[in-house]
């Protein structure tokens, strides 16, 4: 394995958590797939289409998001919305996100306050 | 939707959708539907900027990125895309493993005991224990497999076994694992020493075509030499097996030292004595060849006390090294 693809496999292991976390609080306004793949990417929150499907569907089986389609358009669109347990994990990810931040930032400034 | 374009994407979902459950694959369908839209539409804006693409060319490619349709189904259900994952791959090991240890050995044996008992000769014994044996290791891995093959896919089964401190191995006899491969060498050549003995007699070699197939060594052995030595090789597989079990010791070391000489000295008187050979057989070879006779024999009776000497001395090399050698094992710890 080379190192670029050794560097990329931890990115991704780093990465895995924070795109759900991005699509919970991110769907806060309903939104379908496309749409939610651009914005997370725009943001920065780096996310491949092969993730984010299967990812909202399981979302939505396990009762984090709701879903509703959209015919209002030539183009029948499912349109996910995060649920109030939903909204209950993004508070809890939140917070252990910014534990984490708080501690490695501790680490690499060697400050142990 | 008639157009080609469409059809590609109508095959594309149809052949997703063929491996979700079917109370899941309208809805399956319907996302996948929009998700290809969405990923051509896409495409095509992003081509109005640089080099024209028509939507036949946007569609094959999104298709081709989304890749083959059942690994997609499989990431949208959770499928697993193996055999045996993790959850079952242990378990699956250790029992293929025990099953193995316990059933082919076994089963070699009685096979084995069925086909002398019914007197077959020694090719079709181990033609029949050899196939029966590869049979059953297929049938073996084949059903265990299978099973847990069916478990894997099985929604809402727990773990097997939960792991306890109580099935940790004991830790490896070194020495013994070392001698593995003696014990293994020592039983395939005596057996294969046995079966040779045997087989001289009840299907002798040819000599120049049918009714001259003459035994080997003189049939008349085996109104008592030839059982004595198949039993004196049966006592050195035992003897094998005790040096893996054991390793070398004196009483080991001794017990090499008869054995070698209570096979030895027979043997050589048999062949001093002109008794240990067919006098027919050594007449077709045209014995003894001008006069070499004695020198052969000579040559011959170096060899086996050679053989012999060094077996005995190894056996006292490695009893001596083996006392030694423990203490050093201890000595690097």
């Amino acid at each position: 394995m080379s190192t670029d693809d050794t560097t990329a496999g931890h990115l991704q292991e780093l990465r895995r958590g924070t795109v759900v976390l991005g699509c919970l609080v991110r769907l806060r306004e309903p939104d379908y797939g496309y749409a939610l793949l651009e914005s997370l990417n725009e943001l920065g929150i780096t996310v491949d289409a092969n993730t984010l499907y299967p990812l909202l569907r399981r979302l939505e089986k396990q009762g984090l998001l709701t879903s509703e389609w959209n015919t209002d358009e030539a183009r029948p669109r499912k349109f996910y919305r995060t649920s109030p347990a939903g909204e209950q994990l993004a508070g809890v990810l939140t917070a252990d996100w910014k534990n984490i931040d708080r501690a490695l930032t501790r680490l690499t400034s060697g400050d142990d306050r | 939707m008639t157009t080609p374009t469409a059809t590609l994407t109508d095959r594309y979902v149809a052949a997703a959708a063929r491996h979700l459950p079917e109370t899941q694959r309208d809805e399956f369908a319907r996302e996948l539907r929009e998700r290809i839209a969405d990923e051509i539409d896409a495409r095509l804006a992003a081509s109005a900027d640089g080099a024209p693409t028509t939507a036949a060319d946007a569609e094959d490619a999104v298709l081709r990125e989304l890749g083959d349709p059942a690994a997609l189904a499989a990431a949208y259900i959770d499928r697993p895309l193996q055999l045996i994952g993790p959850r079952y791959f242990l378990a699956w090991k250790r029992l293929l493993t025990l099953l193995y240890a316990i059933v082919v050995p076994i089963t070699a044996a009685a096979v084995l005991l069925a086909q002398l008992l019914s007197g077959a000769g020694p090719g079709e014994v181990a033609a029949e224990v050899v196939g029966v044996v590869l049979a059953l290791v297929v049938h073996l891995a084949f059903w265990v497999t299978l099973v847990f093959a069916i478990l894997e896919r099985t929604p809402g089964t727990k773990a097997v076994e939960r792991w306890t401190p109580d099935q940790l191995p004991e830790i490896r006899d070194e020495g013994r694992a070392g001698r593995l491969g003696d014990l293994i060498a020592s039983l395939v050549f005596l057996g294969l020493f046995a079966v040779v003995i045997v087989w001289q007699q009840v299907r002798p070699p040819s000599f120049g075509g049918p009714g001259q197939e003459i035994p080997v060594l003189d049939p008349e052995l085996w109104s008592l030499w030839l059982p004595y030595f198949l039993v004196l090789i049966v006592l050195e597989m035992l003897f094998a097996v005790a040096i893996y079990l054991w390793g070398w010791n004196w009483p080991l070391a001794i017990a090499n030292l008869v054995l070698n000489v209570a096979f030895t000295v027979p043997a050589l008187w048999l062949l001093a004595t002109e008794q240990l050979f067919n006098p027919a057989f050594l007449d077709v070879i045209g014995w003894p060849w001008d006069g070499a006779g004695a020198v052969t024999t000579t040559v011959l009776v170096v060899v086996f006390v050679g053989i012999a000497v060094w077996d005995v001395i190894d056996g006292v090399v490695k009893t001596v090294r083996g006392r030694g050698g423990s203490a050093l094992t201890l000595g690097r710890i």
